[in-house]
């Protein structure tokens, strides 16, 4: 009797016990953090600590292990790490949209569009010493387009002459449009005109790869640090799979100097939670892509660095299904949405944007964003009275409170008042986090702004992927996340024949504009074309939904300065790096 | 015994064989393909696939993966370029083996030493502390003595890594985190054994005849008393030995488990199919092992046993 008393007992110590610690941990995180701030650096584990700063080293936590090193072979997050920080691509854009020459010195384009020249460093050199030349591109690209080589960004090689006929069998490859007249000269022959061919150069398969060793695909050359070589200011020191890689500074490198780093260690992390708490342990000095929730922990820190990344979070209403064949039932849905509201509720992820077209895509003509140049298009539908206050800032929407009594009035005329008689429609979308929550505010939002239910269906990541493509549903959510900084990437998806439109589009005169566009190579006119196109498809026929443009929230401890962000991709680039 | 060894592992053999079937169709049944991502064009995923020979028919393929995993041939990941299966499991197999066995030998040695004292105990405060420690113990979730122990090790005194297993510290709060709820388990198990067996009439018996109380609780009782430890033992230890995704999560940890959860994200066909054979042998093995042992520790056992098999 007495034991079962005290077996009882034990039972509600045991759980007040769990929620004590429970609570401890969540209330006292913050302050235990300010107590480290001190000891931070170099405050890690018994060998494992991070970099110090006295020492030329930094430590980053990076998402877990995911596809090779070799830029013609299958690739994704571990190479976009590499890659940011230790490779020269032939030129890029920096913060201010000036040009900044790297493996390139300088480059030619003829009048169309239709051929590019780069002059090649000739002091370039791989980290073995050797030069760097441009067969190696070419290397790279030929590797690419063979299948085998499971490149899953070879249809960005697709604009180059002969490219996807090669790749698809039906021609040779020594057709293909690159030529090499000389070690240091590398000329590209278009199969049309192509204004945003320079945006391309920083995909992985317009990238370098040592013709000495990188001869196949699918080899292991990439991740041995005997013949990983690179033309960048870093290169791969030592590859430990599943847990960390190093990079060292390149000697070689034709800008040495302005490395001042001598090694960097990325650490692999599964969960975003590990990563946040190996950065308070000290034990990494980066953490790139930690949950939302930590920015709230951070807010107004010097560690805190949130970053945007191009990228756009929409829903595809699909036309194929009743009612949503209906632009009006979709324009209701999309004005029915408080993205505002959304946006405080989903966490520092979100960042509200009524604009299909990543919110913080540049244009290189006028340096000023893309969303910035078009009129704020709700507030200046005949729909909407209600004008945008100027500080909302670029692409920022109007406050949507005032759509509702338009949505309502669409839905009513749609044959559906206050959402009667209207069908239950499935919202699909990958059982992430952010999207999670997003999920059950849209479902409210849509019940409390136009009486409509909408069951929700979370779904795997690669469930989602697929039903997706296969068109199997009525309301999906979606990211597209640009591969290269240009709006066609966006624009391009929406068109009749794109393999990615899988919401049934097919609007004439919207392929004719986002044609059009692609050939212009008046960069005044093909920003208006752009701007026509992107009202075409989210003001006047909603075809998407956009919900918010995301960013990522990276932790950086206070002293290290000089770290910037690949904007397509979102990957933190290090080379100029430095403790202060 | 020697007949009904053989028949075991038959069994097991075609356990094995079955549940390599299983998951092969099972994981063609997943939606999804290891070539799709967010952003992969239909055309290139098309040609991945036909390369890697995925648009064969499906009996075709079963026959060559059979065919294959007979000449001990896993084939090569699919989404860890030029990595075969087989280095997969030899780097990871170590890390978790090592957590897993290192948990096994712990949670044996405390949970029996506990267990002992608890049954032979007449302290009351002893008796209910070691009940209170082991009820807390296994009713909560590894995740949260996990977590638990990084927020505390790691995080505030900062006593021990919490990151990686590349030093030996970093090995104890993994363990600890895997240990605790065996440990629990042996705990209850070897002093319910104790208890029962402390009552039985060949240890009255013993004691009559002038055996010495270590003598009869070291040797006769805790023989008789381990059985239900045992029989415990092999499939905790088979769970143990393949990995906790959960674990090697928090502690960032590069074993099997993580690799086998990550593969079915990935839908990284020739890496689960690898991982479930490989776990799938260790598991049934084990039980084996633990059967064969309790038959030839216990004769009842192996009567029960045979004559049912008759």
């Amino acid at each position: 009797m007495k034991v079962k008393v005290f077996r009882r007992m034990s039972g509600v110590m045991s759980l007040w016990f769990v929620i004590v610690v429970l609570c401890a941990g969540c209330g006292r995180a913050g302050e235990t953090r300010q107590g480290e701030r001190g000891m931070a650096s170099g405050a890690g584990g018994p060998g494992q600590s991070a970099a110090k700063s006295t020492e030329r080293e930094i430590v980053v936590a990076t998402s877990s292990e995911s596809g090779g090193l070799d830029p013609a072979g299958n690739i994704a997050l571990t190479y976009l790490a590499y890659s940011a920080t230790a490779l020269d691509e032939l030129l890029t854009y920096d913060g201010d949209g000036t040009i900044d020459y790297r493996a390139a010195a300088s480059y030619e384009v003829n009048g169309d569009y239709t051929m590019w020249t780069f002059h090649l460093r000739e002091d370039a050199r791989w980290s073995d010493g050797s030069a760097v030349c441009a067969d190696d591109f070419v290397n790279t690209m030929t590797r690419a387009l063979r299948p085998e080589s499971g490149s899953g960004y070879v249809n960005y090689l697709f604009p180059i002459q002969n490219a996807e006929a090669i790749y698809q069998g039906g021609a040779e490859m020594e057709s293909l449009g690159v030529e090499t007249p000389d070690p240091h000269t590398l000329v590209f022959h278009l199969e049309r005109p192509c204004v945003y061919f320079l945006d391309l150069l920083r995909l992985p398969v317009y990238m370098p790869s040592c013709t000495k060793y990188a001869k196949a695909a699918g080899g292991s050359w990439d991740k041995n640090p005997e013949t990983s070589m690179s033309n960048g200011p870093f290169f791969l020191a030592k590859y430990v799979p599943e847990q960390y890689f190093v990079l060292e500074k390149n000697p070689y490198y034709w800008n040495a100097d302005a490395v001042w780093l001598e090694k960097i260690t990325f650490r692999f992390f599964d969960s975003q939670e590990a990563m946040a708490v190996a950065y308070e342990s000290g034990a990494v000095d980066v953490a790139c892509g930690v949950q939302s929730v930590m920015a709230k922990v951070y807010e107004g820190e010097a560690d805190l660095m949130i970053t945007d990344a191009i990228a756009t979070r929409y829903i595809y209403p699909n036309l194929d299904v009743e009612p949503l064949g209906d632009v009006r039932v979709r324009k209701a849905l999309s004005l029915a949405v408080n993205r505002e509201e959304l946006c405080e509720m989903a966490g520092a992820e979100a960042e509200a944007t009524g604009h299909f077209i990543a919110k913080y895509m540049v244009d290189r003509a006028t340096g000023n964003y893309y969303v910035e140049e078009m009129p704020k298009f709700f507030a200046q539908s005949e729909d909407v009275a209600a004008a945008v206050p100027e500080e909302n800032g670029p692409g920022k929407a109007a406050s949507f409170e005032e759509n509702m009594d338009t949505a309502r009035r669409l839905l009513a005329e749609a044959g559906y008042p206050g959402g009667e008689g209207f069908p239950k429609l499935v919202y699909k979308y990958p059982s992430l986090e952010l999207d999670a929550d997003v999920a059950q505010i849209l479902q409210e939002q849509w019940k409390k702004n136009l009486g409509i239910d909408v069951e929700l269906q979370a779904q795997e990541l690669q469930v989602n992927y697929s039903e997706r493509k296969a068109g199997r549903f009525d309301l999906c959510r979606m990211n597209w996340t640009a591969d290269f900084a240009d709006p066609y990437t966006y624009l391009s998806m929406l068109l009749s024949n794109s393999p990615y439109n899988c919401s049934g589009i097919c609007d004439a005169r919207y392929d004719a504009l986002v044609r059009q566009s692609e050939g212009e190579t008046d960069v005044k006119k093909r920003a208006e074309l752009i701007c026509q196109a992107e009202r075409l498809a989210v003001e006047e026929k909603c075809y998407v939904i956009p919900l918010f443009s995301v960013r990522n929230v990276n932790l950086v401890r206070p002293g290290i300065e000089g770290i910037t962000q690949v904007p397509a991709t979102g990957a933190l680039e290090l080379r100029h790096a430095r403790w202060e | 015994m020697a007949g009904y060894a053989f028949k075991r592992v038959l069994v097991g053999v075609f356990s094995v064989f079955v549940l390599a079937s299983a998951a092969f169709f099972l994981t063609r049944l997943m939606p999804g393909s290891p070539f799709e991502t967010g952003n992969s064009l239909p055309l290139v995923q098309a040609e991945i696939e036909r390369e890697y020979g995925l648009d064969k028919p499906l009996p075709e393929q079963y026959l060559q993966y059979l065919s294959n995993l007979l000449h001990g041939d896993l084939g090569i990941s699919y989404k860890k370029p030029g990595v075969a299966v087989v280095d997969v499991i030899s780097r990871a197999f170590p890390v978790t083996c090592k957590i897993g066995g290192l948990a096994v030998l712990c949670s044996l040695a405390a949970g029996t030493a506990l267990g002992i004292w608890q049954a032979v105990t007449k302290k009351a405060a002893v008796y209910n502390g070691i009940l209170f420690v082991t009820i807390l113990g296994s009713g909560v979730l590894n995740f949260v003595w996990g977590s638990l122990f990084v927020w505390l090790f790691g995080v505030k005194w900062k006593l021990l890594p919490v990151v990686g297993a590349d030093v030996w510290q970093g090995f104890l709060l993994p363990v600890a985190t895997m240990a605790i709820y065996p440990t629990c388990v042996v705990t209850r198990l070897t002093r319910n054994g104790f208890k029962r067996e402390m009552g039985e009439d060949y240890v009255v018996l013993a004691r009559a005849k002038g055996l010495g109380k270590t003598r009869v609780l070291g040797v006769h009782v805790f023989k008789n008393a381990c059985l239900p430890v045992l029989r415990y033992m092999g499939p905790a230890a088979a769970f143990l030995l393949t990995g906790s995704f959960v674990v090697e999560s928090i502690f960032t940890i590069p074993g099997l488990g993580r690799e086998f959860v990550n593969s079915i994200a990935n839908r990284d066909y020739t890496l689960i199919l690898g991982l479930t054979v490989f776990m799938g042998t260790i598991v049934i093995g084990l039980n084996l092992l633990t059967d064969l042992l309790c038959a030839w520790l216990s004769p009842a056992t192996r009567a029960g046993m045979t004559g049912a098999g008759k």
